[in-house]
């Protein structure tokens, strides 16, 4: 059977051409036979009794989740197909891929996040046409999406959504005070904070932990980017000690202070892991704090009684500027698989804007856009919270950057360098240009084992 | 007068002794429990800390009526009592030929039975999960329950081991004498006598098999056919831990072996009894 | 029954006269073989299928670059040798050395007062045998989350019994977030988990030293210290060695303690090389690499447990 046939049926499916259009065109491609034609006819119809392996993320959007699993079924039942749904999540999402493809096992499609295409793409099949097809109509994909997804030059994931950090801030106690959202880390959340903080309560300005975890990895690369700084340079060589070195230091010298000059933390904050934020938020014990949307998804989802006085602000910045790192979760197909074709066929399904609408407005706010036309959704303005998300995400930036990103900027990431780093300032006495050696000697170990 | 006092003193330090590793061993499984019985809001705030107010149900009724709990632990019992089952046995005869058998290599295989222990299961796991493919047994229960002997074996076989060569060689030689096989004695006059050795070792092997995680998430990806640890393990979400089913799950989890060896413990001490000593 | 005796032995599958000299197969391969294989013959299947291959799949990829889904490329020790000068290498094993030798002298320490007491006649030792092996019994996933949940700086039970039940402190420690108690935390919950296994075992090997030894030695005027140092000791010294042994290798390979509750934080104080490989394996994907972490203690721990092995092996047939 002609791909080509397929690809159009498709499109037809997706919604992305008219009758007639697709008509016009089979007709072109069978040369106007009347047999292409009956092919096409007994294409549509077409039983198979095949099965496919699909690995799904499971977020903490419950009903997400549900959306997920049900689209999928649906999808199956439509094409005559079974699915076997399989979950992942974030803790054990890791031992999972690399096992099964060590083992030659590997699942048909799967749901992965921005590492995976850079990761994995030794065994993910080149989905570029996909990609293409579903991009063009909607407007291309966002600058970071294309960057996260393409390595050499091909797609190894297509886009589906974002879901990147966001500023939390207790509005009732912001304007109580008479204040208003902070735009700069310093002076502005450093003043922000110690206004609104009262030790006595147990309440603090300010909780982002820069200890190993999402938040804490996340942070310090922000903040390396606020101030002008980062850990690789243009051309993705390191460059903590040397072409950034004195941005990385003020960097690095600020989000010490947090903790130990300017007193706006939790003690303990060095303790946390990704968990402890959300829930010294919700127990009222923060005034801000940096987190994924995760944190409002929990508070609207149970009613929680501080949903309503909860902000949501675009990142504060530092002197450059203000970054946050992308998030782009992404569908992967394996080259061991033998349904490619019918893994696109998923892919162009899920991503139909009647399918995608569905499970974004149950997300709360986490499935942001990756395509430009997605932007647009009135959804994203039916909560002034979720303005902030978006805007977020829009100038969000890969690892990596200002350079590409690479194998070992993923990896620096994996191996909490930054938070490593801090650390070792905060809790170990080393003096922020010390462990900005010691980092940086790391760096430039993976970047030389990286490249070989 | 002396020696009665420094008795009753000693009485007196070993109670205490034992009632303050009584607290420490029991206050978190106590923990554990309030928190299954809290609701959410109690639990984000410190109100009532050491009790459910109010007790709430919630946590154990979502867990049973709306996850997969129920099949997950169906599937925990069916791998760790074959696998029980199946270690057991093999850990048993091989034990006794260690102890009694005289044959060509016995002596390095004695010497060799922990070394298994050395490699980490961390490492291990992706040439095995490949081995598991290979036979045809991935994403299947019974993938479980070939893996799983290989790393309770060793310890039953060492502790059986010791409990034979606890029991004198006499015996075995009576019954043959009187018409018996080697087999036949071992069957008929061993066994029984190192039962409670091979119970010990049975509900070691059972609680390692039962508590087991990095190969059943690996080798296992059908939802229905997940073990309760890993099961458990995907009520962590992210940055959203549902602390309330996760707990309550891991109630639910932990009774059985719990009960398990309480109630059978004096077999476990009695069987490590003989089997350890002799090292 | 009128059955001569070697009709007796030929029928018990011994094969020839055990005390007789012994016929070729038999000589070389030892007088039980047959019963010796076929027994002794699942177990040796069973390992080294499941085992053994993988192990030797194991050593080979350490000598690789392996990345993910790629095929390995041989570097030969490259990966060792990069390992012994790696600084964070270093401070894992420093680090797995600490929490190993800390948690097991302590579980040392208090499973043997645990056997001691629990034989010096007090009731209900049943009843506390059972319930203080429950640690040990539990899932490790399950107590790990517990502490951690126990240990949270503000929402934590232990903080609130030490600051607003007890007043023993002004405020909360971090117990997680401060590098020194990070580490004696995890100490702490490993102990936790691991010390009835102790416990247990030198209970049992208490119980199977001979009542007269203590009363000989009383009559001979020992005190108490030095019926300990002369009788008990002696007695149980196999199995605290063999305790000892397997409990230094279980800690010193366990990863999800220290993972799920500091991921090897703060700044990397808590880093024990599980945890490391770990995330070289998996964070890193440097699978060859991972693989040489693991493995790099291991010809030393070998070399431990071979020696302790024939020592004890010697003292048995004694």
């Amino acid at each position: 059977m002609d791909s080509r046939l397929k690809d159009l049926a498709g499109k037809l499916d997706a919604g992305l051409i008219a009758r007639r259009e697709f008509l016009r065109n089979a007709a072109v491609i069978t040369g106007g036979t009347a047999a292409g034609l009956q092919a096409l006819k007994g294409m549509a119809g077409a039983q198979s009794a095949t099965k496919l392996r699909v690995w799904l993320f499971k977020s903490f959007v419950t009903a997400g989740n549900d959306v997920l699993e049900k689209q999928v079924q649906n999808w199956a039942k439509d094409r005559k197909v079974t699915v076997e749904i399989d979950w992942a999540t974030f803790g054990d999402r890791e031992p999972k891929f690399v096992a099964a493809i060590e083992a030659g096992n590997p699942p048909d499609i799967a749901e992965m996040n921005i590492n995976g295409p850079m990761r994995y793409k030794a065994a993910l099949k080149d989905v570029s046409k996909v990609a293409g097809d579903i991009a063009t109509p909607r407007g291309g994909m966002l600058p970071f999406a294309e960057k996260s997804m393409k390595v050499d030059g091909k797609f190894y994931g297509v886009p589906r959504y974002s879901m990147t950090t966001v500023f939390y801030i207790r509005k009732d106690i912001m304007e109580a005070k008479g204040l208003k959202p902070p735009t700069t880390y310093d002076p502005g959340v450093v003043e922000f904070a110690k206004k609104t903080q009262d030790v006595a309560k147990e309440i603090y300005g300010f909780g982002q932990t820069l200890n190993r975890s999402d938040d804490g990895d996340g942070f310090m690369q922000s903040i390396l980017w606020n101030y002008g700084g980062g850990t690789w340079d243009k051309d993705g060589k390191p460059a903590l000690v040397t072409t950034f070195h004195d941005q990385n230091l003020k960097a690095l010298q600020f989000a010490v202070d947090t903790i130990t000059k300017h007193k706006i933390q939790p003690p303990g904050v060095m303790g946390w892991t990704d968990v402890s934020n959300n829930e010294a938020f919700m127990a009222g014990k923060l005034v801000t704090t940096n987190n994924g949307a995760s944190l409002y998804y929990a508070m609207v989802a149970k009613k929680h009684e501080l949903a309503p006085k909860t902000l949501l602000v675009l990142t504060p910045g530092g002197p450059s500027g203000s970054f946050v790192g992308s998030s782009c979760y992404n569908w992967g197909i394996f080259q061991k698989s033998k349904y490619a074709e019918l893994g696109e066929d998923m892919i162009r399904y899920m991503e139909d804007e009647e399918h995608f609408a569905e499970y974004m407005k149950v997300s709360v706010g986490q499935a942001g856009p990756v395509y430009k036309k997605r932007t647009e959704d009135p959804y994203w303005k039916s909560d002034p919270n979720f303005n902030a998300i978006m805007q977020n995400i829009i100038r969000s930036v890969p690892a990596g950057s200002p350079g590409p990103i690479t194998p070992a900027a993923v990896e620096v990431n994996a191996q909490h360098i930054l938070t490593d780093m801090a650390g070792r300032v905060v809790t170990a006495g080393v003096s922020p240009e010390a462990a900005l050696k010691e980092a940086h000697a790391r760096v430039e170990e993976i970047y030389k084992v990286r490249r070989s | 007068m002396n020696k009665g006092f420094a008795a009753r003193l000693q009485l007196v330090g070993s109670y205490s002794f034992l009632m303050t590793l009584l607290v420490i061993v029991v206050f978190p499984f106590y923990w554990m429990t309030v928190t299954s019985f809290k609701g959410e809001e109690q639990m984000r705030s410190l109100v009532s800390m050491f009790w459910p107010s109010p007790v709430v149900t919630d946590n154990y009724r979502h867990l049973l009526g709306k996850t997969e709990f129920v099949a997950w632990f169906g599937n925990s019992v069916f791998v760790s009592v074959s696998s029980t089952l199946l270690a057991t046995a093999i850990g048993t005869i091989g034990a006794y030929a260690l102890a009694r058998l005289k044959f060509l290599g016995r002596a390095f295989m004695s010497s060799a039975v922990l070394i298994t222990y050395l490699v980490p299961p961390a490492i291990l796991f992706i040439p095995l999960y490949a081995q598991i493919r290979t036979l045809g047994l991935a994403d299947s229960l019974g993938g479980l329950i070939v893996a799983y002997p290989s790393f309770t074996i060793p310890f039953v076989t060492w502790l059986l081991m010791g409990y034979f060569e606890s029991i004198p060689v006499e015996l075995e030689e009576a019954a043959m004498i009187d018409g018996a096989t080697r087999f036949g004695a071992f069957r008929r006059v061993i066994l029984p006598l190192a039962a409670p050795g091979v119970l010990a070792a049975g509900l070691y092997a059972f609680t390692q098999s039962w508590n087991e995680f990095l190969y059943a998430l690996v080798f296992i990806t059908n939802v229905k056919l997940r073990t309760l640890p890993v099961g458990l393990s995907t009520f962590i979400t992210g940055d959203v831990y549902g602390w309330g089913y996760l707990m309550a799950g891991a109630v639910l989890t932990t009774l059985p072996v719990i009960a398990a060896y309480v109630y059978l413990q004096k077999y476990m001490v009695e069987g490590l009894t003989a089997g350890s000593v002799k090292g | 029954m009128s059955i001569s005796t070697a009709e007796l032995r030929a029928k018990s599958g011994l094969g020839p006269k055990r005390h007789g000299p012994l016929v070729g197969l038999a000589r070389m391969l030892g007088p039980d073989y047959r019963l010796g294989f076929a027994f002794i013959l699942p177990t040796v299947i069973l390992v080294l299928a499941l085992v053994a291959y993988p192990f030797c799949y194991a050593i080979y990829l350490s000598m690789t670059r392996k990345y993910v889904g790629v095929p390995p490329v041989w570097v030969g020790f490259d990966n060792y040798v990069k390992l012994t000068f790696d600084g964070f290498f270093q401070r894992a094993v420093i680090n797995s050395f600490i929490f190993t030798f800390g948690s097991v002298g302590v579980k040392l320490v208090l499973g043997m007062v645990m056997a001691l007491v629990l034989t010096s006649g007090v009731r209900f030792r049943s009843f506390w045998t059972g319930v203080l092996l429950i640690p040990w019994v539990a899932p490790t996933v399950v107590s790990a989350l517990n502490f951690l949940w126990i240990f949270d700086y503000s929402l934590g039970v232990l903080n609130y019994m030490l600051v607003k039940v007890f007043h023993i402190l002004p405020q909360g420690v971090g117990w997680l977030s401060e590098p020194g108690t990070a580490m004696a935390s995890v100490i702490g919950v490993n102990i936790w988990r691991g010390f009835p296994f102790f416990g247990i075992s030198f209970l049992a090997g208490l119980r199977a030293i001979p009542a007269e030894m203590y009363e000989a030695a009383a009559v001979d005027g020992a005190g108490p210290l030095l019926r300990f140092r002369h009788v008990t000791l002696p007695g149980i010294r196999n199995i605290v060695i063999i305790v000892m042994l397997l409990s230094t290798i279980w800690t010193f390979n366990d990863f999800q303690i220290v993972y799920i509750l500091t991921r090897g934080g703060p700044g990397g104080a808590t880093q024990v090389l599980p945890v490391f490989t770990y995330e070289i394996a998996f964070g890193a994907q440097r699978l060859g690499e991972a693989i040489a972490v693991a493995l790099y203690m291991l010809p030393a721990m070998a070399a431990v447990i071979i020696v302790l092995a024939r020592y004890m092996r010697k003292s048995r047939t004694k």
